[in-house]
């Protein structure tokens, strides 16, 4: 048994101790009920989407930097990764929506976000898949994924005011519709170790297995 | 025999001089733009006919035709002189910078000039009211700034990809949201009879994009 | 102005072109790159001017003492028949545009001048879309002069160009070894052949 074995064990046992938490540990919350739950779904994945965005963007500046190939390897590994999360989250966000609004679309400043974000994916990933050349896909890839970086502040800015939010205030935000108990904070804040520990596996696995074909390549 | 000192506003006067040259003799981008104009302008008010419109829903009307006029005719910069094969040497003797800078402008002239043909017909379709010019004149000045700055940086990247012109569109306007959203909202705003609070920002994005098409624009041209 | 290529190779994914290329181009001497279609010769000379990396190695300028990975903007120039010229433009305002574009201003009487030195009198103030292909070779050649580079990158200058052409070449050639600049020139023409001074076999 390796230490890769080793960890992605760990991985599975701490996700199902998670999973094991949500259900008994986590109380219902009045106004919400058994509803709550998907939180400690959506957040996690929510928050992994951002931490992929954010690893595609550095890996694509490195990539500018150094020209080695694992960067643009990593910032598509990253984005493919976050484009998957980012699909749970918009899904998850609106069945939660659907179950306590009424509608599952609305166009909530955080709905737009996240559907923006996987926008900016697709177009990422559709963009690569139409270059051939692959050293010309590498820079190009990273010069957009920098740009689409660029905007994001500006959406985080402009979003807010266009339209009304019903969405939940951030976590760790008291006066929010979700009053965080001592146990609901350590019980998400587990999730989203748990969350981003899978992503970061899946992100090596993804890395290793375009190396060992790029270097079949060479052979 | 003397290397010559590359003098930026040369290069970039030359380029901007040379594209409005071929563009006025050759009509292909402004044709198919001011056509491309009239038909989704036609195709939106035969719809909506009768119909009252809102400020907000004009607004967002009046971006979505630039946008799309944007989208059908600005790739033309570089794609054009892929297919006539003067990319090649515009690649050996021209700064990355130069290109970026006279394209954009060049994309700009293009963009204001629709805007032109495209506002009068939009207020005498729509029979809409536009308070302050100055202000809408200056909200649109802005929008087409930022549109045609990214573009000019998304044509050169579509150049090295298979069918160019629809992932143009795919890549461009996620970038070019909030401008996009900032400029339906500023618009909106003018033709309600108020003041667009959301100027300064756009500008902002402006300015944001143009700072990052001078940096990341040799990478792309270079390789 | 020297050039000196250091152990390039190139692949285009898994099919190699040529590897492990050394030479040296230097002013005043012109250096021939033969081989057969499809061997590399334009993919060499595009390596030199800098418009495409090479798989490995290296091309250094040397200017006086100083050595430079980079190449200089301005320092090449190159005729080609992958480089087009404008269309919509008359020869003139080609000429005009391509100097202006590299910061040297030259009057239109010089333009027009080079022009006619290419063959090209009378047709000056027509556009390039009414050339036939070897007035458009002349034309690049025109363009070439008035840019004056001390590394001149020539590929296949004699396509299309009818035996007047060629003799013009031949002076080109002569004219630009005479003014000390270097002359990579990528050919199969036995006459061509000859005015190198040194050979790479592709």
């Amino acid at each position: 048994m390796n230490i890769h074995q080793v960890g992605r064990s760990v991985i599975v046992l701490a996700a199902g101790g998670v999973i094991y938490a949500v259900f008994t540990v986590v109380p219902p919350v009045e106004g919400l009920g058994n509803l709550v739950r998907i939180a400690f779904f959506h957040i996690p994945v929510a928050w992994v989407s951002v931490l992929a965005f954010l690893v595609s963007a550095v890996a694509a500046a490195l990539y500018l930097k150094t020209r080695k190939m694992t960067y643009d390897a990593v910032s598509a590994c990253s984005a493919k990764l976050g484009l998957g999360f980012c699909l749970l989250a918009t899904v998850s966000g609106a069945v939660f929506a659907k179950l306590t609004w009424g509608a599952y679309w609305n166009w909530d400043p955080r709905q737009t976000t996240i559907f923006i974000l996987l926008l900016i994916y697709g177009a990422y990933l559709a963009l690569r898949s139409t270059i051939e050349e692959e050293e010309k896909r590498a820079v190009i890839a990273a010069v957009y994924a920098l740009l689409s970086f660029i905007t994001v502040p500006f959406l985080v800015f402009v979003i807010p005011r266009m339209y009304p939010s019903l969405h939940p205030e951030p976590v760790l935000n008291g006066a929010g519709h979700l009053e965080m108990e001592p146990v609901m904070l350590v019980v998400l804040a587990a999730a989203v170790i748990v969350c981003s520990l899978i992503y970061g596996e899946l992100l090596s696995q993804g890395i290793a297995k375009v190396n060992s074909r790029q270097k079949e390549l060479k052979l | 025999m003397a290397v010559p000192g590359l003098r930026f506003d040369q290069a970039l006067q030359a380029i901007l001089i040379k594209d409005l040259r071929c563009e006025f003799r050759s009509r292909y981008a402004t044709g198919t733009l001011v056509m491309f104009a009239l038909t989704t302008l036609a195709s939106v008010s035969m719809a909506t006919a009768g119909t009252g419109l809102t400020p907000e829903f004009a607004a967002a009307l009046l971006w979505v035709v630039l946008f799309f006029c944007a989208m059908a005719g600005l790739a033309r910069v570089f794609v054009q002189e892929q297919e006539i094969g003067t990319l090649l040497g515009l690649r050996l003797y021209a700064s990355g910078q130069a290109v970026f800078c006279g394209k954009s402008l060049f994309n700009l002239l293009l963009l204001l000039g629709l805007a032109v043909l495209v506002v009068p017909l939009f207020v005498v379709f729509f029979n809409l009211e536009i308070g302050n010019w100055l202000l809408f004149s200056l909200t649109l000045v802005l929008g087409c700034i930022g549109m045609a700055v990214v573009a000019t940086i998304m044509a050169v990247m579509v150049m090295a990809a298979q069918s160019k012109q629809a992932i143009f569109t795919v890549i461009t306007f996620p970038i070019l949201l909030p401008q996009f959203l900032s400029g339906v909202q500023a618009v909106s705003q003018v033709l309600a009879g108020n003041e667009p609070d959301g100027l300064v920002f756009m500008a902002g994005y402006d300015i944001a994009v143009i700072a990052a098409g001078l940096l990341l624009f040799d990478y792309l041209w270079n390789d | 102005m020297k050039v000196v290529l250091e152990n390039i190779s190139k692949a285009f994914g898994a099919k190699l072109l040529f590897e492990h290329i050394n030479a040296e181009l230097d002013t005043g001497r012109c250096l021939v790159v033969t081989g057969n279609n499809g061997s590399g010769k334009s993919t060499l000379l595009k390596i030199v001017a800098g418009l495409m990396k090479p798989s490995s190695g290296s091309i250094r300028f040397y200017s006086g003492n100083q050595a430079n990975q980079q190449v200089l903007q301005g320092t090449v120039g190159m005729v080609s028949p992958e480089m087009a010229m404008y269309p919509a433009l008359t020869g003139l305002e080609n000429v005009l545009f391509w100097t202006k574009l590299r910061g040297l201003a030259i009057t239109e009487a010089k333009a027009s001048e080079l022009c006619c030195y290419v063959g090209l009198s009378g047709n000056e103030r027509c556009r390039v879309e009414h050339y036939s292909t070897g007035m458009k070779q002349r034309l690049k050649l025109a363009v070439l002069l008035a840019l004056n580079p001390p590394v001149w990158l020539l590929d296949e200058p004699s396509a299309n160009l009818d035996e007047h052409g060629k003799e013009l070449i031949a002076r080109l050639i002569d004219r630009a070894l005479t003014a000390q600049a270097a002359v990579l020139l990528a050919t199969n023409e036995a006459r061509e052949v000859g005015y190198g001074s040194a050979r790479i076999a592709l």
